[in-house]
């Protein structure tokens, strides 16, 4: 016979929908780039560095750059829609 | 932490997408991509911390990254 | 093979388990509990972050069954843990920060007093079972459905002792002026929380001062630490004036109103100061909704950026304090609204 517990456990903890990776594309030439700045210091200078050497060395077309209201917030769907709308790939950035 | 919900986003509108996180998050990291349903996702962790580097040496440092950043946005 | 199992392990071995000893949540004290609210147990009141799991009323009656509240206090957590999903109180950030903040309720209202939450001598803790056992609720809450977890999704350097539970009323026996929820336009017979993302006190004492000039010199000097958030952000701050301190400006002829304002107006200091040590960065300085110049040695920054921020209570027992918690930096604003019994 099972031992059956004589309370509730209320512990979270549930099944999670699992989200499949976007595809990959083969190389960065001529693609847009979209970093996403959340504000938080260095976030900046970090994702610009990395906008001009994806340019330099994988031949980036362009790159598109928009800040987030708050670090510690989510990007309005309006931002993500607007970006994936026009990039072909997106860093975010600067998570801590 | 709100740049891994960032990338989950671009990643479920078919964008390929990667977080830059400081190690002292490496673990808030894994732990939102593990509730978000991607567990796993690779994303790029700096040293900890950054933010008292001068322009010059985070853009240096940066670079150190830059290849790695590239190999999780392509195949 | 049957195991006896120890209900207080088996639940101090939980990842979200506070470090406590928790009431052993039974189907027949969870029924008990719920008789405390007149709202469906299936009722949805939001999920939290940054695990997202939802709340409902009873599981919102079972988190605040562990904490150890009785069925009067729950109308009181259900209306927390609504108001603390508010956008703009930012309680995703606030999950995952390496600060220590935590939500401090302050519990205005006849029905605080019914059901015992304490504001005088102690108020802020041990010894108050409603005190304890609300605030304690809100943070099982948040570290189990939320997943706010130190070292797994929170990065939080210290934690802080508030994270433990964080309730209070008003000593409104002592209170020379209003509660908090009548200065923001409620009615004295309404029920109303307001909370705010801050750390523990830190204590003002001066026992010298027998007029408001010089008392608020030294509350104003308590509000601006190089090394708290306020001076660097727009960020919310609680004043928990004690009484005694209270009355010296009251006696004087002040009112609420005058202390808040003269607060804000008076707590802050140079950018000469501030660059000295603590967090001091020009870009921080220029991020602010209000004009300084920080290149500019004697440009004044307020502590107070905004006059909604400053949080001003009075509160504890009769003697020479104030208590002062300063806010996050993380852009949390303070949330307040009534609540149903």
């Amino acid at each position: 016979m099972a031992n059956r517990l004589a309370f509730v456990d209320p512990s979270a903890g549930g099944k999670k929908e699992t989200i499949l990776l976007a595809a990959r594309p083969s190389d960065l030439v001529g693609k847009v780039v979209g970093l996403l700045d959340n504000t938080k210091e260095q976030a900046d200078i970090i994702l610009q560095t990395i906008g001009e050497a994806l340019c330099e060395r994988y031949g980036v077309e362009r790159v598109v750059i928009r800040r987030k209201e708050h670090y510690s917030k989510p990007a309005a769907v309006e931002i993500i829609d607007e970006m994936a709308a026009e990039v072909d790939v997106a860093i975010a950035g600067l998570g801590g | 932490m709100c740049s891994v919900h960032d990338t989950v986003e671009f990643e479920k509108r078919g964008i390929p997408s990667t977080t830059i996180v400081t190690a002292a998050f490496r673990k808030a990291a894994d732990f939102q991509f593990r509730g978000k349903g991607m567990e796993g996702h690779p994303y790029v962790v700096l040293p900890h911390p950054v933010s008292n580097l001068q322009p010059a040496d985070m853009r240096e440092l940066t670079m150190q990254f830059v290849d790695e950043v590239a190999g999780y946005l392509k195949s | 093979m049957n195991e006896q199992v120890d209900e207080f392990e088996f639940f101090l071995e939980k990842d979200w388990s506070d470090g406590l000893p928790v009431v052993t949540p039974t189907e027949e004290r969870i029924a008990r509990m719920l008789t405390g609210t007149k709202r469906p147990p299936d009722e949805v009141i939001g999920p939290i972050p940054p695990a997202m799991e939802i709340a409902t009323v009873e599981s919102v009656a079972v988190h605040a069954l562990m904490a150890g509240c009785k069925p009067g206090y729950l109308p009181v957590v259900i209306a927390a843990t609504e108001m603390m999903l508010r956008d703009e109180f930012n309680v995703n950030g606030v999950q995952g920060t390496m600060h220590g903040v935590a939500p401090m309720m302050i519990v205005n209202g006849p029905y605080a007093e019914e059901i015992g939450i304490h504001g005088g001598n102690g108020c802020m803790g041990p010894g108050f079972r409603a005190n304890a056992a609300i605030g304690r609720a809100i943070r099982l809450i948040l570290m189990n459905l939320g997943a706010g977890i130190p070292g797994v999704s929170s990065m939080t350097i210290f934690g802080m002792p508030s994270r433990y539970t964080y309730c209070l009323a008003e000593n409104m026996e002592d209170h020379p002026w209003d509660s908090l929820a009548v200065s923001k336009g409620y009615r004295p017979d309404e029920n109303v929380i307001t909370m705010a993302m801050v750390e523990s006190p830190r204590f003002c004492f001066d026992d010298v001062s027998d007029e408001p000039d010089r008392l608020l010199n030294g509350v104003a000097d308590t509000m601006v630490a190089m090394g708290s958030w306020n001076m660097h952000t727009r960020s919310d701050m609680v004043v928990a004036m004690g009484p005694q301190h209270a009355a010296i400006c009251a006696n004087a002829g002040m009112s609420r109103a005058d202390v808040h304002s003269r607060l804000c107006e008076i707590a802050g200091r140079k950018v000469g100061d501030l660059k000295n040590g603590g967090n001091w960065r020009r870009e921080r300085a220029l991020a602010f909704p209000i004009d300084v110049d920080p290149d500019d040695d004697d440009s004044f920054i307020p502590a107070i950026k905004d006059p909604q921020d400053l949080q001003l209570i009075v509160a504890g027992g009769w003697g020479p304090c104030t208590a002062v918690c300063h806010g996050w930096s993380g852009g949390s604003r303070a949330v307040h609204g009534s609540y149903q019994v």
